[in-house]
């Protein structure tokens, strides 16, 4: 997957190239309009990450350049500061894929680029095997487990569903709980919730097949063992 | 009431008193210039008598022995003189008029009679008394006639002034038409002004045509420089937090990091989330305050609750907290904005499951207010508020502990945010809480004043 980073912020940047980079996405980077402009022309991307304020032109505008452009075929993410236009931006019709106000979590973006990659090829059936006998399928939000249901609630699925879509990796509870109730603003407090969610999941799971598939990892968080699809 | 409405009422009004005063002026009038014509056209009448008297003599009317009076009536009765021989010395008098009625034949008609002495002189051996009278019959048919003939003038030129008056108060209107139905009417937000100079020749309109661009340039321009100054602010203050974040995120991914520092960047990430937090909530209550929302649609209360519910669905069961839902009956306000009033009330049921106690209540109810408007409560069976803490409840970030020491904390961010989402939909949020008894959240939408109400 190649993927276009476009922001201005040198730290900012960095950070999220070296994200991007672990998670096995090849990065080319653009820091200003004109630079972002002419490899949107040059090269082609799947992921474009665009940030809105740029030096030397609205971020807008370049989304609208590349929308004209029949060669260019990348999705494009949102990414903004500009709290205030929220409302405005994802009303209007910009062509954008996604749109992410910032401060955004790398794995939330993550998960939106596979979200998207999956829609625009069309899996079918992306059926995901986990942790001995378990099928998980994220269209239909189901589990089965040699072909019984796993009978999980709307959030409990979403919380396995991210843990399993970065499996291998340590989520927080700060992480988990922005996935699952989104950007609200929220007392970290909240949290607790998550751990009576993932509590239940593990008594559902265990129920169908005695497994340590959730590790809690202590002070931090959750993590999905690692596995292949 | 429109302007032009009024003009055209008083207009109306003023020619109405016009045709009264006219009706009330006109017959006493008329009668008077028809009585003085008369009584012109009786002493023209004279002239001519005495000049023939002169010319001819008294005894061309009256034999001079006999001292019977002369009379003589036109065919139809309508005038007729008459001579009266006088005895010599008759001292002469001034001419009179008077009516009165008098015989003609078999008939008593009324008169306006001139009547006067004519003393002796050359032509005329004695004195001799002349009347000459005009039927008032004649008279009053001819008034009747003119009174009639002026009152429908009247009316007729009332009328027509009437409509002129309206339609040109009408053309003359138009601009100020223009103005306020594209300028003022239906204006919810800076960026749908009109600036277009409205056609008029009419100096008042052009200089409030001019006024009113200037100053809704002015309100956008400030507008605008607002909007920009909190997107200014919003990146350069979320931008650090962005970075720190994605810093945070990438360390924890390191799989040599001892778990010490790994519980350490845990808890700078939970710091991090509260400025995060903080500085959002910041810019949210600013952005609210500032009119950079849209308040532009019609949203029922009870869908919004429901989609609220079924968000928080996860925790209140959780905490084995019932929740009861009763609008009677549902609300709609006409003018908001759907996502702030989702987060308004988000807030509040959050809180009423943050601050339940396990196993408790929540009862939702709804029901217009005897003043016009519209009371929603949310009511809890937690360890309710102090009453000391009550007016501090809705001060920004002010944090403090609720009654008993299981209580969570976060009071601080939740109902700032509501109070100010309520204020933004001209609503009232307030608490009512004892001790012991649970607390109650009350959101009152006002009837009388705010943009909740409906527009007429």
């Amino acid at each position: 997957m190649h993927v276009l980073l476009v922001e201005d912020d040198k730290a900012l940047h960095q950070e999220m190239r070296q994200f991007l980079l672990q998670a096995q996405y090849l990065v080319d980077s653009a820091h200003t309009y004109a630079e972002a402009s002419e490899k949107l022309f040059v090269n082609s991307y799947d992921f474009v990450l665009l940030d809105l304020g740029l030096p030397g032109g609205d971020g807008l505008d370049l989304l609208r350049e590349a929308r004209q452009n029949d060669q260019q075929e990348a999705s494009f993410i949102v990414l903004t500061a500009r709290g205030a236009l929220d409302d405005r931006i994802k009303g209007l019709d910009l062509g954008a894929d996604d749109y992410l106000p910032k401060p955004v979590s790398l794995l939330e973006l993550t998960s939106r680029m596979q979200a998207i990659t999956r829609r625009k090829f069309g899996l079918k059936r992306p059926e995901i095997t986990f942790a001995d006998g378990f099928a998980m399928d994220p269209t239909a939000r189901t589990i089965r487990h040699q072909g019984h249901d796993v009978p999980l609630t709307k959030k409990e699925f979403d919380l396995l569903h991210y843990l399993v879509l970065h499996r291998g990796r340590v989520l927080t509870r700060l992480q988990l709980g922005e996935h699952l109730w989104g950007n609200v603003l929220e007392d970290d407090s909240d949290s607790n919730y998550i751990d009576v969610h993932i509590k239940n999941v593990r008594k559902k799971l265990a129920h169908f097949s005695p497994t340590e598939f959730i590790e809690t990892v202590r002070g931090i968080g959750y993590r999905a063992a690692s596995f292949n699809i | 009431m429109r302007f032009e409405a009024k003009l055209a009422l008083s207009n109306a009004l003023t020619k109405l008193l016009l045709v009264l005063l006219g009706a009330l002026v006109i017959p006493p009038v008329v009668q008077r210039v028809a009585v003085e014509h008369t009584d012109q056209r009786l002493r023209e009448k004279k002239r001519e008598v005495l000049a023939l008297v002169r010319r001819d003599g008294l005894a061309a009317f009256v034999r001079e022995e006999r001292s019977e009076t002369y009379a003589d009536y036109n065919l139809l009765k309508q005038e007729y003189l008459s001579i009266t021989p006088l005895a010599a010395g008759t001292p002469p008098g001034a001419v009179r008029f008077f009516e009165e009625p008098r015989q003609v034949d078999q008939e008593v008609e009324d008169f306006r009679i001139l009547s006067c002495v004519v003393p002796a002189e050359a032509g005329a051996g004695r004195p001799f008394r002349l009347e000459i009278g005009s039927s008032l019959g004649t008279v009053e048919l001819l008034t009747a006639t003119l009174r009639r003939l002026a009152l429908w003038v009247l009316v007729a030129a009332s009328l027509l002034t009437v409509v002129a008056d309206a339609g040109f108060a009408h053309y003359l209107l138009r601009p100020l038409r223009t103005l306020s139905t594209r300028k003022l009417r239906g204006i919810s937000h800076p960026s749908e002004f009109w600036f277009e100079r409205i056609p008029t020749h009419t100096t008042d309109f052009r200089r409030l045509d001019d006024g009113l661009n200037a100053l809704m340039r002015q309100l956008q321009s400030a507008f605008e420089k607002e909007r920009e100054f909190m997107s200014n602010v919003s990146h350069e203050l979320l931008t650090p937090v962005s970075i720190l974040q994605s810093r945070f995120e990438n360390m924890l991914q390191d799989p040599s990091l001892p778990e010490v520092q790994a519980a350490q960047i845990v808890e700078s990430q939970r710091t991090l989330h509260r400025l995060r937090n903080t500085v959002r909530t910041l810019l949210l209550i600013a952005n609210i305050e500032n009119e950079q929302y849209l308040r532009d649609a019609a949203v029922p209360l009870a869908p919004t609750l429901a989609d609220v519910l079924e968000e928080l669905d996860d925790r209140r069961q959780q905490r084995d907290i019932t929740v009861a839902v009763a609008l009677h009956p549902d609300y709609v306000l006409p003018l908001a904005n759907a996502s702030l009033l989702h987060t308004l009330l988000r807030n509040l049921l959050s809180n009423a499951i943050k601050y339940n106690r396990e196993g408790g209540h929540i009862a939702v109810t709804g029901r217009p207010t005897p003043a016009g408007g519209y009371q929603l409560r949310v009511q809890d069976t937690g360890p309710g508020i102090a009453p000391a803490n009550l007016p501090l409840l809705f001060d920004r970030f002010r944090r403090f502990h609720a009654t008993g020491p299981a209580a969570p904390e976060g009071y601080g961010l939740g109902l700032p945010i509501a109070q100010t989402i309520a204020a933004f939909h001209g609503a009232r949020l307030w608490a009512e809480s004892e001790p012991g008894q649970g607390s109650t959240f009350v959101l009152e939408f006002g009837a009388a004043a705010g943009p909740g109400k409906r527009s007429t």
